[in-house]
């Protein structure tokens, strides 16, 4: 009886274990599916080099080359933003911060990651969309430009965690070492730790431009939306997520539109997994250190 | 002189090391067995392996039978194996609940106890038999964890006895205890050989001569000697033995 | 290039890093502060617990939240014993062999899937394929596989926390191993599975996107009878008044905004907090 108990659950364990398998074969195969036949008829050259998206004029274009240099413009300038503060705040956390404000500042790291993407946008909309059509004299402040340092924000978490985690896991030996050659702790800082720590660092940088490259309604509220190849980062441009979520309750079940939302889904999914897949390689190398 | 316990030709690997070299080796019923040997002899995995404890390693690999009353361990249900052949490791683990559930924990699970009464009964009598009852018998349901050491071994003791096993392992037991309560689970060690088969790894060598019976020394994985406990440390006959129990090495 | 002496250049990185932190922390206080100061004036009793008026321009988000609290419920029914039995297998069970090393890619490819794809595979084969349409359950599915990876992650650290000697005693006793997780491991993990799970929470009540095809109504005028109805939800109402509705009144909006974001930053901190007490207390 209690053996059969042990069994039964057991094999529950292993099922549930696989289950994460299954949804990203699920994930992948049931894009794919809903995505292939509106490859095959459009052309998947067409669809990612096409400049013009216009889903529901006679005939339709579904080229998504603006949309992804709008997902780029946007993703490079939050990157831009928070890759040095992210590092740099996940260097003083781990290396200079005294124990009780190392705690708060963790906490408060934890808690911006909590924050929901709706209301970094709306925030983003009263505050820095007007701000930034101001000081720049534009037409308005619904641009790259403020998506970028909206996005940053919700990036700077993952970085800094997963940053943190990589240098704390630096031995301490490494640095005892430097230090007692006389080096001051800043260049021990510098020199050993920040190497040691590389490989997290870079993946960390990765995950947090997965993060930024798959944000949605932020992006939507605060880029403007408008799907033309952007010249400046002070345009209005339109992302991939963007796209999918805003048009995806107009347009017609099993239509051609509806297929073409689920092939930039299935793009933005290889995209993704390409992030998420170098980073864990990226941080396999930090544990071998 | 019945035989508990009789390994033949026992060899056991990590990621393909050899660590233990076709050991052949009895014990006997109501006898402890002492074994002895500086460090990476191998000592702890010959004990780890009478009852699978290194099973669940997977660089582990092993060759050769051991016989527990004519039975194959290997063979056996690795649960049922364990519950005859109880172990005792270096450091006390208690399990962070009272006193008093640390011992009906796995007899309560294998139901070999029902009703209060019957726990009661057991937790009085294995306590008495790990020579803990006075010290503890007015605060059953206090913490384990903040007991001492030496308060912590003996009630892991009671915690295996309390399963009714035949044999005991003792994986160093007084590596991280002061002295007095070093003779406290000795004198418990002597008692309870009356019932059980032990067998004690020990990296102290005045410890094997106290209380076991016989001694056997280990060296890089080989059994060097075996003999009874008073013949060893008066005439080894090997040269390897002679130094380390005279502490030229080790 | 002048070289600067290394007491120096010391003390300039640490002011330069001080800036810097306190660029990563201020933006953080500034949301908090702009949606308390212009938000607390909206709320009151009667717009937490009455319908919306006259298109969403009066009256309270009553619907709103309780939508939000039934998608997430539902959700988290769903993940919660998955992504423990998911976390045992790996923490406990698995060995260091290629499939564990795929189930691992996986999780991690899962926790990175964006959002608005989750929303696109919920909407094919929750609403359509399984014919749930849009509805809390639909939604609630959504939303679990999503929450899983980050679930099982977390589930992995409270259980690996507990010291391996626990499970290595009670093995040695003939405990079987399953009974030693039952009995040893999960009982001292469960602090950790606690705050864990009030975590993601907080993270999933604030999604949108996922819930966008797959459970959200633009406008519900009655409360949820059952799991398949569609339901309105706090952020996507949120993004409704603020950027759908024209002439809509900026203090209903900072309302909605302060009740969906204290809400989140309440369970986040109380989750915190029940960790950092959980340590301090814990009696390994």
């Amino acid at each position: 009886m209690r053996k059969t108990i042990d069994n039964i659950m057991e094999i529950i364990i292993f099922v549930c274990g696989m289950l994460s398998v299954v949804f990203v074969v699920l994930i992948f195969a049931f894009l794919f599916k809903e995505s292939f036949t509106f490859l095959k008829d459009f052309g998947i050259v067409r669809f990612i080099i096409g400049h013009f998206w216009y889903p529901t004029s006679e005939p339709p274009s579904f080229g998504i080359f603006s949309l992804i240099m709008g997902s780029v413009l946007v993703t490079t300038g939050a990157c831009l933003i928070a890759v040095p503060i992210g590092v740099m705040t996940a260097l003083f956390i781990s290396e200079i911060a005294p124990k009780g404000v190392k705690d708060v500042l963790k906490s408060l790291v934890e808690l911006m990651a909590a924050i929901p993407s709706v209301v970094i946008g709306f925030v983003g909309m009263v505050t820095i969309v007007p701000i930034v059509k101001n000081i720049f004299n534009l037409p308005t402040g619904l641009t790259a430009f403020s998506g970028a340092m909206m996005l940053a924000f919700m990036a700077i978490p993952t970085i800094v965690t997963i940053s943190e985690d990589a240098i704390s896991s630096v031995p301490w030996q490494y640095k005892e070492g430097a230090l007692a050659l006389g080096a001051t702790k800043w260049q021990t800082i510098r020199r050993i730790v920040l190497k040691a720590a590389m490989p997290g660092i870079i993946a960390a940088i990765m995950l947090g431009i997965g993060r930024v490259i798959g944000e949605t309604m932020a992006v939507m509220m605060i880029t403007g939306n408008a799907a033309h190849i952007p010249h400046s980062i002070f345009e209005p441009v339109r992302t991939m997520t963007a796209t999918i979520a805003a048009e995806m309750g107009e347009t017609v079940r099993e239509g051609m539109h509806y297929k073409s939302l689920f092939a930039i889904g299935f793009v933005l999914f290889v995209i993704t997994f390409m992030v998420n897949f170098l980073a864990d390689l990226f941080l396999g190398k930090n544990k071998n250190l | 002189m019945v035989n508990k316990i009789k390994v033949k030709q026992l060899s056991c690997y990590y990621n393909k090391k050899c660590v233990l070299k076709s050991l052949s080796i009895n014990i006997v019923q109501n006898e402890i067995l002492s074994v002895i040997g500086p460090a990476n002899s191998g000592k702890t995995t010959f004990l780890r392996t009478l009852n699978r404890m290194n099973d669940l390693n997977i660089a582990y690999y092993r060759d050769g039978v051991v016989y527990l009353d004519d039975n194959n361990i290997f063979d056996m249900n690795m649960e049922k194996l364990r519950r005859r052949v109880g172990m005792l490791f270096a450091m006390p683990i208690p399990l962070p609940m009272s006193i008093y559930e640390n011992i009906v924990y796995a007899p309560k699970l294998f139901g070999l106890i029902k009703t209060k009464s019957e726990q009661n009964d057991i937790v009085e009598q294995t306590l008495k038999d790990a020579s803990l009852w006075d010290e503890v018998k007015d605060r059953l349901n206090f913490s384990a964890m903040k007991m001492s050491g030496g308060q912590q071994q003996r009630l892991c003791i009671a915690r295996i006895l309390a399963v009714n096993p035949e044999v005991i392992l003792f994986d160093e037991p007084c590596s991280g205890l002061d002295p007095i309560s070093t003779a406290k689970v000795e004198e418990a060690m002597i008692e309870l050989k009356r019932k059980y088969t032990i067998v004690l790894v020990t990296n102290n060598v005045k410890q094997a001569s106290r209380v076991s019976d016989k001694t056997a020394f280990f060296l890089m994985g080989r059994l060097i000697e075996i003999d009874k406990t008073g013949e060893l440390f008066v005439s080894p006959k090997k040269k390897e033995t002679e130094d380390y129990i005279t502490g030229r090495f080790g | 290039m002048i070289k600067l002496n290394p007491k120096l250049s010391q003390k300039l990185s640490y002011t330069l890093l001080c800036i810097t932190v306190g660029l990563a922390i201020v933006p953080i206080l500034m949301i908090v502060f702009v949606i308390v100061k212009n938000g607390l004036s909206a709320i009151s009793w009667e717009f937490l617990t009455s319908m919306p008026k006259n298109g969403m321009r009066e009256g309270g988000i009553l619907p709103a939240i309780l939508g939000t609290f039934s998608i997430v419920l539902c959700s988290i029914i769903v993940t919660l014993p998955i992504g423990v039995c998911a976390a045992i297998y790996l923490n406990e069970y698995a060995k260091n062999n290629l499939l564990t090393r795929i189930i691992k890619l996986a999780i991690v490819n899962l926790a990175g899937v964006p959002s608005v794809v989750y929303g696109l595979f919920g909407l094919g084969i929750f609403v359509m394929f399984f014919r749930l349409g849009v509805s809390i359950i639909a939604g609630a599915l959504t939303l679990s596989i999503m929450e899983l990876p980050v679930i099982i992650t977390t589930v992995r650290g409270a259980l690996s926390s507990v010291p391996h000697s626990f499970r290595e005693a009670s093995l040695s006793l003939g405990v079987s191993r399953w009974q030693t997780i039952r009995h040893i491991v999960l009982p001292n993990a469960i602090p950790g599975i606690l705050t864990g799970t009030i975590l993601s929470i907080a993270r999933i009540s604030g999604e949108t996107a996922p819930i966008l095809f797959t459970a959200a109504a633009f406008y519900v005028p009655h409360l949820p009878h059952s799991i398949f109805d569609q339901v309105m939800s706090l952020p996507y109402h949120l993004y409704i008044i603020s950027t759908q509705i024209p002439n809509m009144p900026k203090n209903l909006i900072y309302g909605t905004a302060l009740v969906l974001l204290m809400m989140v930053l309440t369970m986040s901190c109380v989750a915190i907090i029940a960790r950092i007490y959980f340590r301090k207390r814990r009696k390994w």
